[in-house]
């Protein structure tokens, strides 16, 4: 009895994440994109779920890559770390210890943004210079140059990503550290419970703000999609996977909006994630609207370069900055 | 570039682009020589889309031929028809009756209209922009209307023929009812996209002072069109021509010569293109639409300027047994391809298409057989 | 209908390529996908630039020479199952480009797609008409839908 309680929360939690972080994709595309843009827009389902389903009925072949295997697992590793992501969240986990700390989500995180780089450097798309053209003619500009694939350009964006790019969601995730002295969520969850979410602090509105914009980062939505942006790398990182392991990588975008929300909603509402617990629908609605508002800005802004992003990335981070300070006081 | 080129011995990659890209649409190869995501030198492959279009125009009778033109670009197909066209009345010094001037002037804005709204589009989906690409698309959907009203296809609606233009486009009371009505709903929305476009910072930043095109590298390049008006030169071919005689418009410049002066002046067109068609509704002049009574004879090769949405359009022909010969057509994608390439340097990867798209390309009509005259 | 099928005609991913038409085409497809007033996305057909993604080809243009070693290429790329529609005169027959002259064959186009690559699904027209575009589409689905 006393195992099976918890195994039906964790279990149970996971599942209904699983399920409703399946259809953030649809109901970003439908209401909020289609609703802007004027038009009808695909049904919910499909962006979401049908499509994941229909690349698992895909021919599976070889990716152009020089480790082809590495390439194909590196999808469902990343899909797995988010799994322990949400699972280290969940109030049931908490006896894990160090493994539910802040320092142990950052390092998941950090290990999600390395395998855009992995991928980056391994996917060797017909795009760019597999792409058969007599270009280097005689008369052409340069003709011993060393030719990079996109793939790489995002690799070493995905490196500024980890560099430069992720400070503003590991700040965020600091105001909450500095409002509670604790790394360990436990303590965080139940310094909330007591005191009242820290959301509704000045540190923790300035920290949801720069919680926010990290979150759109982390996930590569326009505005700030550098490592994917349609008029340079197309897809980037993403280029060669078909078939099953293209469907993993739209599920894995999925869960990460749902997860990233899930995250929040712990940290700054002190609300941890568990389907037994009423609460849990606060968890559901927090993860709604994150991706909401997430498609109203990327609707309405076009794609960074630098120029922006590094701007955005510095002010947001000092704005972290203040958060933190501002709960110290 | 040339000089560029010279001083710069070390490159340290080259990013291959197309000849299927995102960015780009049409098919063309792009080298872009990259100093970490700085463009330090910029390679366009043109040539892919070559068909020989004047190759097959070779012999063919006239009036032939020149319904051929029109294939040369799906965007510009009027244009080039028209100067086709004109290229045989003026050699055969054949009379145009005013009505049919009046309407090729009309066919000519309402594809200036679109072929801006279609770049408009192309950048803003360049920029990353899908929302404002979808408006402009939906705003141009009403030009397309009123072009499949007048012309019968809502691509291919070419209107001129030698001595007038096609019986399908005369105008009668119906189409002018609906054409008028139809500029008025456009002059709106347009208003609407050209006060949101501007006062909209994330894309006033990021197209500000991007690929900027100075006049005299503009003029070196021997950029035409709206190209050479972004950047300040006040260069129409339309003040020349007969067929705007009657029309009041301003000649559209920008101080600048970077993307967002580009997009501007765009913009602004096609509001004077608004009143161009405005003005010659109203003053619609009656009479026939064709002139049947002239003769073919043999003429030397003549020549004919015209400016179209993207520049000056070069049309060239001899006729012989009232068949073409040494067709020559230069096409004003293919003057402004310099300037692709000079303003993508020094701007970030993510930059270059936008800077190509900023001249307005199309590749279709590019792919000619061309020799370079430096200058 | 099994989960397969249904899954496969709730999203089709629709790539085009370019062969060297006159641009009319290319632009009538992009607007039927981009313009709000047809909105593909609404028929479930998603535009995708990435062969390993796409489920759908649609080729425009008559295939210049420069253009058909790149088309194979990401014809070959895409996974089974796919289809391939052709759309407007240059891509089902070589247009006005494909003979100079009576049936003297032009040497710029190795074209019309069909002797490249495979074509299901054949749109008339010059330039194709963007609700012809979805038709054509539709016309290729039980292709897809019955393949495993
Ligand atoms: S079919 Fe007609 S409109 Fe389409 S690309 Fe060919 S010539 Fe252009």
């Amino acid at each position: 009895m006393e195992l099976t309680y918890p195994l039906i929360a964790v279990i149970g939690t996971l599942a209904t994440s699983f399920i409703v972080s399946l259809f953030l994709p649809g109901i970003e595309r439908k209401f909020i994109h289609a609703r802007i843009q004027q038009r009808v827009g695909p049904p919910i389902t499909s962006p979401g779920i049908m499509a994941p389903i229909k690349f698992f009925f895909k021919q599976t072949i070889n990716p152009e890559s020089p480790m082809p295997k590495l390439y194909n697992a590196l999808p469902l590793i990343s899909i797995i770390i988010i799994i322990i992501l949400l699972l280290v969240l969940i109030p049931q986990m908490y006896f894990l210890g160090a493994l539910t700390s802040i320092i142990a989500v950052i390092g998941l995180l950090k290990v999600e943004e390395i395998m855009y780089m992995f991928m980056g450097s391994l996917s060797k798309s017909v795009l760019s210079v597999r792409m058969p053209f007599p270009d280097r003619a005689k008369g052409a500009a340069h003709p011993n140059t060393p030719r990079t694939f996109f793939e790489e350009l995002s690799s070493l964006r995905a490196f500024r990503l980890i560099a430069f790019g992720s400070f503003p969601i590991y700040i965020a995730l600091f105001v909450s550290v500095a409002m509670t002295g604790s790394i360990y969520l436990t303590d965080i969850v139940a310094y909330q419970q007591a005191n009242g979410p820290i959301l509704f602090t000045l540190s923790g509105v300035l920290g949801a703000i720069v919680f926010f914009i990290g979150y759109m980062i982390l996930l590569n939505e326009y505005p700030f999609a550098i490592l994917k942006g349609k008029p340079d790398v197309v897809e980037g990182p993403y280029l060669e996977y078909a078939a099953k392991y293209r469907a993993y990588v739209y599920i894995t975008r999925g869960f990460l909006m749902f997860t990233l929300a899930t995250l929040f909603a712990t940290l700054f509402l002190g609300i941890a994630p568990n389907i037994l617990n009423p609460n849990f629908i606060i968890t559901l609605v927090v993860a709604l609207i994150f991706p909401m508002i997430m498609a109203v800005m990327s609707a309405f802004s076009p794609i960074f370069t630098y120029k922006q992003f590094y701007p955005t990335v510095a002010g947001v981070s000092i704005v972290g900055v203040l958060a933190i300070v501002a709960a110290l006081l | 570039m040339d000089d560029n080129k010279e001083n710069r011995t070390v490159i340290e990659a080259e990013v291959p682009m197309g000849t299927v890209h995102p960015g780009a649409l049409e098919p063309y190869r792009l080298r872009l020589f990259v100093e970490d995501e700085i463009v330090r030198d910029a390679e366009m492959t043109v040539g892919v889309n070559h068909r020989g279009v004047e190759r097959i125009m070779e012999g063919l009778p006239v009036e032939k031929a020149n319904s051929l033109t029109e294939k040369i670009c799906g965007i510009c197909s009027n244009s080039h028809i028209w100067n086709s066209c004109r290229v045989g009345e003026i050699a055969l010094g054949i009379e145009v009756p005013e009505r049919a001037v009046y309407i090729r002037v009309i066919m000519g804005e309402l594809e200036r209209l679109h072929s801006h709204l279609l770049y408009l589009a192309h950048g803003s989906e360049v920029l990353g922009h899908e929302t404002f690409a979808m408006r402009l698309f939906y705003i141009r959907e009403t030009v397309m209307e009123l072009l499949r009203m007048i012309g019968g296809n809502r691509v291919q609606y070419g209107s001129a023929v030698l001595g007038g233009v096609r019986p399908r486009c005369e105008l009668d009371q119906m189409r002018i009812q609906k054409l008028s009505e139809g500029i008025e709903l456009l002059k709106e929305k347009l208003n609407d996209f050209a006060n949101r476009f501007v006062s909209d910072p994330l894309v006033m930043s990021r197209i500000t002072g991007v690929g900027v095109t100075k006049p005299e590298d503009a003029l070196r390049l021997a950029c035409s069109g709206p190209t050479l008006r972004a950047t300040g030169v006040e260069m129409d071919l339309r003040t020349g021509m007969y067929e705007y005689d009657s029309f009041e418009f301003d000649v559209i410049t920008q101080d600048d010569g970077d993307v967002k002066s580009q997009l501007l002046t765009r913009v602004f067109e096609n509001f004077e293109s608004i009143k161009i068609i405005q003005q010659a509704i109203r003053n619609l002049p009656d009479g026939p639409i064709t002139n049947r009574s002239w003769e073919m004879q043999d003429t030397p090769i003549t020549k004919s300027y015209i400016e179209v949405p993207r520049g000056t359009l070069y049309h060239s022909y001899a006729l012989e047994d009232g068949r073409v010969r040494n067709s020559v057509i230069r096409t004003p994608s293919m003057a402004n391809i310099g300037a692709m390439q000079y303003s993508a340097i020094g701007h970030h990867i993510t930059d270059a298409q936008l800077c190509i798209v900023q001249c307005d390309p199309c590749f279709t009509c590019t792919d000619r057989a061309i020799q370079i005259i430096k200058r | 209908m099994s989960l397969k099928s249904y899954s496969r005609g709730r999203a089709v991913h629709v790539m085009l390529v370019y062969t060297g038409g006159c641009n009319g085409c290319d632009i009538e497809i992009v607007n039927c996908i981009l313009s709000p007033k047809f909105d593909a996305e609404q028929y479930k057909v998603f535009l995708t630039w990435n062969p390993r993604e796409a489920d759908v080809l649609v080729v425009t243009g008559p295939v210049t020479k420069y253009n058909e070693q790149p088309l194979r290429e990401i014809y070959k790329a895409i996974p089974e199952p796919k289809a391939v529609v052709a759309a407007g005169a240059c891509a089902l027959m070589g247009g006005v480009y494909k003979n100079c002259h009576g049936d003297i064959p032009s040497e710029e186009i190795s074209g019309p797609v069909d002797q490249i690559i495979p074509v299901d699904a054949k749109v008339p027209g010059c330039a194709v008409r963007p609700q012809d575009v979805v038709a054509g589409l539709v016309s290729a689905l039980p292709l897809l839908l019955n393949a495993d």
